[in-house]
């Protein structure tokens, strides 16, 4: 029993110590990609596109469904307290603080982490990586590091769209149920946007584009031999995801609000 | 064998080599030097080890105990300059061609040239790669996938990608299995002209004929471990080693000319593991 646990809890701290060394190699290398003579930009501009530009519709249909929601909401309820003022900052907080880089971040890993997971996993499979290698690719340079770029880029990218769709979209939308005036509406919103508040959004959307990228790869290549392990990847790549980007949500928010 | 080609081709050794993949273990103590600019041939059964042993020596596997040396240098130490060196002098051949899925029969080809020489325009690795694959035997579309081919032309491609830069050391993985007679002899007579070039080849295998027409060394390898390594017609000679079916059709062919004075003495098994033994060969 007792030998069990400690197995257990060797094999956890090695798998632990290897996802670390993974990801400061995965630094590393980031470091020396844009100084190596590389054929790799090909794979950065791809998963940009795949990542960011083709997530664009999606994450723009939610950034203005959700802000025009708050601002009927807003508008509806807060008036009956009196506090017609707190909807800019009930706005902006959950646009660009909250909601914006989370569910950008939800989005990317649901499209792009597990794509790139099954993707790595399929190529281990079939000896791709190893030919990578043979040929004189390193593998971290040429698969997983121009998918972190790619996948850090795109997720701050669209989080400022959500946050532009979201605050000025939305807008329109609004005017359909609620009319309002656009003087009115931007007036009050950048009276009350604090820069504070951007940074935090970016900084939290850095955090969870390297959480998506760096989980995403290492998953896939924990694939061994077997093609049933693929999708098992793919869940693991979600799972864990979501998990990490939630705990660095909490993490950042409490450092902003301590 | 032009003397120049032949100083440029690195020896390759395995030395006191261990591999185990969780509780099995694949090499068992591997001791052997594939002699610069000669082709040595490693015969086995399948799950014998001999795809094991090939990516070990190219260092696609990192064994647990043991070195490889090549040119009397420890591969897995190289540095990263040293690393690309090595590789745009080597060519490995995968058992199961291991194209890279996601893009055209061109790209596969091209990427070695591309790594390695990234001042060649386009038009010349274009024509670079369409000569090789000609020279191959592929006579598809250089801008298919390798998803619409079929395992034998994939074969092909896989063989081509690894010749298109013209390695000094190459390595094959049962470089002619699903390949049909015709496609097995374009093949071996690539492997010819390899082999007058002054290459150094590696060969993992259990096609006899292979062996027959191109082995200058012979290996057999069983369960991990090397049974014996040395001249072609003294390993046959050693009929204790005819162990598996490609062994017995060869002994039937009978042994071929004799052995060369610089070969490996398979008899004093020391001669692999001193580091005179590269130099004995290249001499």
């Amino acid at each position: 029993m007792l030998e069990t646990i400690g197995r257990a809890v060797r094999t956890r701290i090695q798998s632990l110590l290897y996802a670390l060394g993974f990801f400061f190699n995965v630094l590393k290398e980031t470091t020396r990609f844009f100084r190596r003579k590389q054929v790799a930009f090909k794979v950065l501009i791809l998963q940009i596109l795949f990542t960011g530009y083709e997530a664009l519709t999606i994450n723009a249909i939610m950034a203005v469904s959700i802000g025009a929601a708050l601002i009927v909401i807003g508008s509806s309820l807060l008036p009956q307290f009196g506090q017609s003022q707190l909807m800019y900052s009930i706005l902006i907080i959950v646009i660009t603080s909250e909601l914006g880089p989370l569910l950008t971040a939800f989005v990317i890993t649901a499209r792009s982490g597990t794509a790139i997971a099954t993707q790595l996993g399929s190529m281990v499979v079939n000896h791709e990586i190893e030919a990578y290698i043979a040929v004189g690719l390193n593998p971290i340079s040429y698969l997983v590091v121009p998918r972190f770029i790619g996948v850090v880029v795109s997720m701050l990218v669209l989080t400022v769209y959500f946050n532009l769709f979201g605050l000025l979209g939305s807008f329109i939308v609004v005017q359909v149920i609620r009319p309002m005036a656009l003087s009115e509406y931007l007036g009050g919103l950048l009276a009350t946007l604090k820069v504070s508040d951007l940074i935090s959004g970016l900084t939290k959307a850095f955090i969870f584009g390297v959480i998506v990228s760096v989980v995403s790869t290492y998953q896939g290549f924990s694939v061994n031999r077997s093609s049933t392990e693929i999708p098992v990847a793919g869940i693991r790549a979600v799972g864990q995801s979501f998990m990490l980007i939630i705990i660095a949500d909490v993490i950042v928010t409490l450092i902003q609000y301590a | 064998m032009p003397e120049a080609r032949r100083n440029q081709a690195p020896a390759l050794e395995l030395k006191e080599v261990f591999y185990s993949s969780g509780d099995y273990l694949i090499l068992d103590d591997i001791r052997v030097l594939f002699p610069a600019g000669q082709c040595s041939v490693i015969l086995g059964q399948a799950g014998s080890g001999k795809s094991s042993l090939l990516k070990a020596a190219a260092g696609l596997v990192i064994p647990q105990r043991g070195q490889i040396l090549v040119a009397g240098q420890r591969l897995l130490n190289f540095n990263f300059r040293q690393e690309q060196d090595f590789r745009a002098s080597s060519g490995f051949v995968f058992q199961d061609s291991a194209l890279w899925q996601d893009t055209t029969i061109l790209n596969n080809v091209a990427m070695p040239l591309r790594v390695h020489n990234p001042k060649l325009d386009q038009k010349t690795v274009y024509n670079t790669v369409s000569a090789i694959l000609r020279k191959v035997g592929y006579s598809e579309d250089m801008m298919l996938r390798p998803a619409d081919l079929s395992t034998g032309e994939q074969k092909l491609v896989s063989i081509a990608r690894a010749i298109v830069h013209e390695p000094a050391l190459l390595l094959m993985d049962d470089p002619v299995s699903a390949l049909d007679e015709d496609a097995a002899d374009h093949i071996s007579s690539i492997l010819e002209e390899l082999k007058k070039k002054g290459t150094t080849i590696v060969i993992a295998t259990n096609n006899s004929e292979l062996a027959y027409r191109h082995a200058d060394n012979l290996g057999v390898i069983k369960n991990g471990r090397i049974l014996a390594f040395g001249c072609y017609d003294d390993v046959l000679g050693k009929v204790e080693f005819a162990l598996s079916g490609s062994m017995a059709r060869l002994l039937a062919r009978g042994k071929r000319s004799g052995c060369a004075d610089h070969l490996p003495d398979i008899d004093n098994p020391e001669i692999m593991e001193s580091p005179q033994a590269g130099q004995r060969s290249t001499t």
